[in-house]
């Protein structure tokens, strides 16, 4: 337990930053919205006559702009992104920074398992992202509400929420083996973000060229898509691979850390 | 009973060379004194113990365990001081103290207090505000305050002026007297001669020798001094036995090991104008392990 509250007092700081810069996004995103709603179909006339690849850049793609709802798919994607560099990060600092600043020789000499600093490490970042979880459901049903003139929007954005929760603990992970795997601690964030923006780029690239869809798997952020949640729900395929490769990079986290020769 | 107990160990790394085939045991209740150049290997065999890095052959018991597979038990009985103290940021002493004591099952308020006033160590200050010396109290009471059976100490006096070492020595021969174990790792010789009852000096990675620091000294270790009247051909101690052989104008100075009376007749040939034998300080044995290879 000291550990976890340890890790709290630690990560608290960014994580109210990265809150306040979520809210920022959901508000700001949404008041957009509401600059826009007095153009009545134009807007999306307007979207559909842009090139395709810059619709596809915006991901844009099928949603109703006219909608509080469909406006809302077109910013998740970048809540999503937010979400995803916050939990990558956090999952690589997390495990690499007793290393990085050289205080696993306090706590690794500790009467301490290595398996037992990682779970109590991975407890205190699942907290992390709930709370960035939730802030984002709360303050986006409240603002989308405001502009959806009485259409039910929680249920969807429950569902959106579910996804980015998906993606949040997939980028934790894919953070934290990071961090166990490399024998410089210092290197842990800057590859797992290089790995985050390399899946996020291909995802884009994927929606440009159709002769890429057979990568779709490999980039996680087409798992959780905006337009497919809320046309369709989760697809089942997805959550399956995504709760495998959760659980094999949990599984590789603590392989690696438990064998580590600890860099200080 | 021996509470550390290290066979054949070795760890290399990648390219640069790490320790090979080191064993010695260290006896429950002694001071042993680890010594050795910097980079010499201490800190990686003391980090092997620890388990923070694993061996590549070789292995390491602590009270009768093996370091690797019984780790978080092993530890709930050491207290280890690292050469170079890391703390996180942030933090007052107190809060780091506590957190320390968090992780063994027992109460060590009253130590915590007892250890930071012999100390005088401020337990309200911020940790990133301590000098050096300061942080190194941090590490001392930290790695002191679950009255451990079993110290560890890596180059511990650095950042310690005079006085505070000589308390922290006290500190260390009070809990000694008490049965602790304790394995003082340095480069620095008077500290060891003074505290420590057994050494091995390591040089290169390798063991060179494990011994009681009295019969390191009285090993038949002797330091010559000579003074003549005429000059000398130095040639003359070309023997078995003598070292660092030091010739100024008219004093030859060397440190011998082997029968004193093959030497004392090498002497008696000459005509000498002063004699010293004396015991040569640690260092001076030291130095001869060292370069005896050059």
């Amino acid at each position: 337990m000291n550990i976890v509250i340890r890790e709290l007092q630690a990560t608290r700081k960014s994580l109210i930053i990265w809150c306040v810069g979520v809210l920022f996004m959901v508000f700001a995103g949404m008041g957009k919205y509401a600059g826009m709603t007095g153009t009545g179909q134009t807007i999306n006339e307007l979207m559909a006559e842009m090139p395709e690849s810059l619709q596809a850049i915006m991901g844009s793609g099928g949603f109703d702009l006219t909608k509080a709802i469909g406006y809302y798919g077109l910013l998740f994607l970048y809540l999503a992104m937010m979400a995803t560099i916050h939990a990558v990060m956090l999952g690589a600092n997390i495990v690499s920074k007793e290393e990085r600043d050289k205080t696993a020789e306090f706590l690794l000499v500790k009467p301490i398992s290595r398996g037992k600093v990682i779970t109590l490490k991975l407890t205190a970042s699942l907290i992390n992202l709930v709370t960035f979880n939730l802030v984002t459901l709360v303050s986006s049903i409240v603002m989308v509400q405001r502009y959806a003139q009485g259409e039910a929007v929680s249920g969807d954005i429950g569902l959106l929420m579910i996804g980015m929760f998906f993606l949040q603990l997939l980028f934790l992970v894919v953070g934290t083996a990071i961090a166990a795997i490399i024998k410089r601690p210092k290197r842990a964030a800057s590859i797992s973000t290089g790995v985050l923006l390399l899946t996020f780029i291909l995802s884009i690239a994927i929606n440009l060229n159709d002769k890429l869809g057979i990568l779709k798997f490999i980039t996680p952020f087409k798992y959780y898509e905006a337009e497919q949640i809320l046309n369709e729900g989760l697809d089942p395929a997805y959550l399956t691979i995504s709760i495998i490769l959760i659980t094999v990079l949990t599984a590789i986290t603590y392989q690696s850390y438990k064998k580590k020769d600890l860099n200080i | 009973m021996s509470v550390i107990e290290i066979s054949n160990l070795t760890k290399l790394y990648g390219n640069s060379r790490g320790i090979s085939d080191v064993s010695f045991n260290v006896e429950e209740g002694e001071i042993f004194g680890f010594i050795g150049p910097n980079g010499a290997g201490k800190s990686t065999t003391i980090r092997t113990l620890l388990s923070l890095i694993y061996p590549t052959s070789g292995s390491a018991k602590i009270f009768g365990k093996d370091v690797v597979k019984y780790a978080p038990e092993i530890k709930r009985d050491i207290g280890y001081l690292p050469s170079e103290v890391f703390y996180y940021d942030n933090m007052k002493v107190i809060d780091l103290l506590k957190y320390s004591a968090s992780f063994y099952k027992k109460d060590c308020t009253r130590r915590i207090k007892e250890l930071s006033e012999i100390l005088e160590l401020d337990l309200n200050r911020k940790i990133e505000d301590l000098s050096l010396g300061n942080k190194k109290k941090v590490g001392i009471v930290q790695g002191l305050l679950h009255e451990p059976k079993l110290i560890i100490l890596d180059e511990p006096t650095s950042g310690l002026d005079p006085l505070m070492q000589q308390k922290f020595f006290d500190l260390l021969e009070k809990e000694n007297k008490k049965g602790v174990t304790i394995l003082f790792s340095s480069h620095i010789l008077s500290e060891v001669q003074r505290l420590c009852d057994r050494v091995a000096i390591i040089k290169e990675g390798k063991i060179v020798q494990v011994d009681r620091i009295s019969t390191l000294k009285e090993n038949n270790y002797k330091k010559f001094k000579i003074e003549t009247k005429t000059e000398v051909d130095f040639r003359a101690f070309d023997v078995a036995g003598v070292n660092q052989i030091e010739i100024k104008a008219n004093t030859i100075s060397f440190i011998f090991r082997g029968n004193i009376n093959s030497i004392l007749k090498k002497i008696s040939e000459i005509e000498i104008a002063n004699l010293w034998i004396e015991e040569p300080t640690l260092e001076e044995i030291f130095m001869h392990f060292y370069k005896k290879e050059e």
